[in-house]
């Protein structure tokens, strides 16, 4: 067949596999951006440190809160505050809601090594598994409790991320944090 | 003895192993094509679903790269507004049930290529002009697509948030949707002119199917 586009044809061929390319190099720039450029529609810290201990109010948090059905082992009854050197400041108890906090951090900007860091803190009782995919770390597991064993009357379960009080859109790999920043995870559904 | 569903492959590696499944099944729809008679608009469609429908399983491992846009923009181009439609329908339920995860985002998805098959019909005047497909525009168009599909299937999150976390949202999958309109853009290089080629063979014109239908009637 007589095409007259045929160079043109060709032209676009190759120009989209380098533009593929260039996206697939960018790519990891293209995230960083993004991610920064996203950090700022995340809300201020300060509503998210309510009922937390006031002296972790500058200070980085992170909270994991179980499901009624599913009780952590140990943090049963309300939520067991920890001091980031491990020692437990109390626990509140005006809250529905069991699970446990660990605060008093200062100084993280990325969001898994600051969720590895202080969950350690609590010596295994809040032991986080985890598996890296294509879409960085994807959270399975938190103080024992994976998410494929809850059940009930809904699709599925996940360890849902939230960042200052808000749903985070990022993934735990991508959450840039700054001073004073909540994290919370609890069970979510689908 | 040997358990060979076990051997784990490496991202690369299985990417390797669908592309090739892909051809075969490419390979295999073309042979099959050769032997329709012009005007099998039906069949081309069911044909394109399992094009589609492979494509979108096999190029899983990559990030929002997989063929279906520009197949249900090219349905939309050749075959109409309705049909492309029903492919995108087809295509987006059966894949997501069987393999991807059904749930209301399906629905978007629907939508989505459908709206993208939609806006091939009704460019269809300026994208193929007499016979001929205006490839830098349909790619151009494929591009675009990648975006709007996006947005269209990212605006279900209004569905239960609050409006005002949209923008976070959508600046969040950029990367997502440059990797689709990219892909978009590949795919429109390099198959949409011999695709069109075979499509045109078996397009229903208009005219021809409302004589069609009076003859039936």
């Amino acid at each position: 067949m007589n095409q007259p586009s045929g160079s043109m044809s060709d032209k676009l061929r190759t120009a989209s596999i380098l533009v593929l390319v260039a996206l697939v190099f960018l790519a990891p720039a293209i995230r960083d951006a993004i991610s920064e450029e996203s950090a700022k529609y995340v809300n201020d810290s300060e509503s998210a440190h309510d009922g937390l201990p006031s002296e972790w109010n500058d200070e980085q948090v992170i909270c994991v809160l179980f499901p009624d059905d599913f009780p952590h082992s140990i943090y049963s009854s309300g939520v067991t505050m920890i001091d980031a050197d491990g020692s437990a400041i109390g626990v509140n108890e005006n809250y529905n809601v069991t699970g446990a906090c660990v605060g008093g951090f200062s100084g993280y900007s990325d969001g898994m090594e600051f969720m590895l860091d202080a969950t350690r803190v609590a010596g295994g009782h809040l032991a986080v598994g985890y598996e890296v995919g294509d879409w960085g770390p994807y959270v399975h597991t938190i103080g024992g409790l994976n998410d494929a064993e809850v059940t009930g009357d809904f699709s599925g379960a996940y360890w849902e991320l939230h960042h200052n009080g808000e749903m985070s859109w990022l993934g735990i790999g991508d959450v840039i944090l700054s001073e004073g920043d909540v994290i919370l995870w609890r069970i979510g559904t689908w | 003895m040997y358990d060979f569903h076990n051997i784990a492959l490496a991202p690369a590696e299985s990417l390797l192993l669908n592309a090739a499944i892909l051809s075969v099944i490419v390979f295999a729809l073309l042979k099959a094509e050769r032997r329709l008679d012009e005007g099998s608009g039906w069949i081309m469609l069911a044909l394109l679903a399992v094009f589609a429908f492979a494509g979108r399983i096999l190029f899983e491992p990559l990030p929002n790269i997989q063929p279906v846009t520009l197949i249900v923009l090219l349905a939309g181009i050749y075959l109409g507004s309705p049909r492309a439609f029903a492919l995108a329908g087809v295509v987006a339920l059966s894949t997501n049930v069987l393999v991807l995860g059904h749930g209301p985002w399906t629905l978007f998805q629907v939508i989505g290529w459908g709206a993208v098959g939609c806006s091939g019909a009704l460019l269809a005047d300026r994208l193929l002009i007499e016979g001929e497909l205006q490839l830098n525009r349909v790619a151009a168009l494929a591009f675009v697509s990648g975006f709007a599909f996006n947005w269209i299937v990212s605006s279900s999150i209004l569905l239960k948030t609050d409006p005002a976390m949209l923008a976070p949202y959508l600046l969040n999958g950029l990367l997502y949707d440059l990797y689709h309109a990219v892909g978009n853009l590949v795919f429109a290089a390099w198959m949409a002119t011999p695709i069109g080629d075979i499509l045109l063979r078996h397009s229903i014109a208009p005219t021809s199917e409302t004589v069609s239908e009076i003859v039936t009637n």
